[in-house]
């Protein structure tokens, strides 16, 4: 995770929503819901809703939807191999739950991240996450 | 671009580095897993066996049951598995059936006897049975059909009569998945060479009854509730037939026949 200098330096609104698409991702998770979609879908909606919205808002937007869509694959299979193990014939493993806890481990790091994240652009600090920085950095142009 | 394509890569492979790195530990020991399997099934074993108990009339004669043994016993030995903890049952039934309940309990009933023409043609539904036990299919069929949560509060002592009802009627009188039950077909064919008796028999006893239920179809659940028992017979023979070995009987003719008669 680096901070960056950004191309010019971002107001207090925009700072607000640029933190907010964080804040997004996490809503779902104190929600308590555990269909792992949910929070792709919360950051895809706030993603949509600022398509047209300032550079700074629209980057960071898109950083914490790719971030999230990675998580979503991952939990997305570990929501569907429990999902086989309580209603059909699969059986718990020592590689369900190496799984489950790879999982929590990523989870972790990710909630971590996005809080870390949150706090600082709230400030107006530019953060790029380690890869999920420079795809942002192809993907939205200014 | 090819920066973000190797950092990419980098994170899938620390997300399968950190997967394999910890499949190395025996979490199912650490977390005590095997053993809380083992303390449900065991509560739920005993928990359907009092239904049957009370319900049913259990033989215990000495001479109805040490034939038995003695098969169970051969088959046991033979395939390498605990006979300690296989807990056998003979019911006083015309039922021609014979179930599995979780905590290896294996419940025969009298009418299986006397439809079996021989020794080989029970071993083969013994064998079969056993094979769901050791394949743990009589837990996962629960699972299934009950639902995990159900079956936990089951062992609290928490469900209802209702549902307990079910998961009994269930275990003693409906057929497994096709694929287990073609598994467990298979392996019993592997018991029953391994203790030396012919599996084909066992074909036989399943092409027969499946002709006899046709025209009678009550009182032949264990046949009615296995679908397809020509195809079964089938494929027990073309698996049998790839084993070369030398078959012998167990119990010697006038024991069976005495068997027969007590029942």
């Amino acid at each position: 995770m680096l901070t960056k200098s950004f191309k010019y330096t971002p107001g207090e609104h925009e700072a607000e929503k640029a933190s907010n698409s964080y804040l997004m991702s996490l809503i779902a998770v104190i929600a308590g819901l555990p269909l792992p979609i949910i929070n792709l879908i919360a950051t895809l909606i706030f993603y949509l809703g600022n398509r047209k919205a300032t550079y700074f808002v629209r980057w960071h937007c898109t950083q914490a939807l790719l971030s999230q869509f990675s998580l979503f694959l991952m939990n997305s299979f570990g929501f569907w191999w429990t999902i086989s193990i309580v209603f059909s014939s699969e059986t718990l493993s020592t590689n369900y739950l190496s799984y489950i806890l790879t999982l929590i481990i990523f989870n972790a790091i990710e909630f971590i991240a996005t809080i870390y994240t949150a706090i600082k652009t709230r400030k107006g600090i530019h953060i790029q996450w380690w890869f999920y920085g420079s795809l942002t950095n192809l993907i939205c142009k200014a | 671009m090819k920066k973000s394509f190797i950092q990419g890569l980098i994170i899938v492979f620390l997300f399968f580095a950190t997967w394999i790195g910890l499949s190395e530990l025996d979490w199912m020991t650490i977390f005590q897993v095997k053993k809380v399997q083992q303390s449900t099934e065991q509560k739920l074993g005993d928990l359907f066996w009092n239904i049957y108990e009370k319900s049913q009339n259990e033989l215990k004669s000495r001479k109805i049951l040490a034939p038995i043994d003695s098969l169970l016993d051969k088959i046991c030995i033979s395939n390498k598995i605990d006979r300690a903890k296989i807990k056998l049952h003979i019911l006083q039934s015309d039922e021609v059936n014979a179930f599995a309940l979780p905590d290896n309990h294996l419940v025969i009933y009298s009418g299986l006897i006397l439809a079996s023409e021989n020794e080989a043609e029970l071993s083969g539904v013994m064998c079969h049975e056993l094979a769901h036990l050791e394949l743990n299919h009589v837990m996962k069929k629960l699972v299934k059909e009950i639902g995990l949560s159900t079956l936990i509060s089951m062992t609290t002592g928490n469900g209802s009569g209702e549902i307990i009802k079910k998961a009994t009627k269930i275990l003693s009188s409906s057929a497994f998945d096709r694929k287990l039950e073609k598994d467990a077909d298979i392996k019993a064919v592997d018991y029953l060479v391994a203790a030396g008796i012919d599996p084909e028999q066992f074909a036989n006893f399943l092409f027969r009854l499946s002709e006899v239920e046709a025209k009678m179809p009550d009182g032949f659940s264990w046949i009615s509730t296995h679908p397809e028992s020509k195809e079964r017979s089938e494929y027990i023979i073309s698996h049998s037939s790839r084993k070369s070995h030398k078959y012998k009987a167990i119990l010697a003719e006038s024991t069976w026949l005495k068997l027969k008669e007590q029942l």
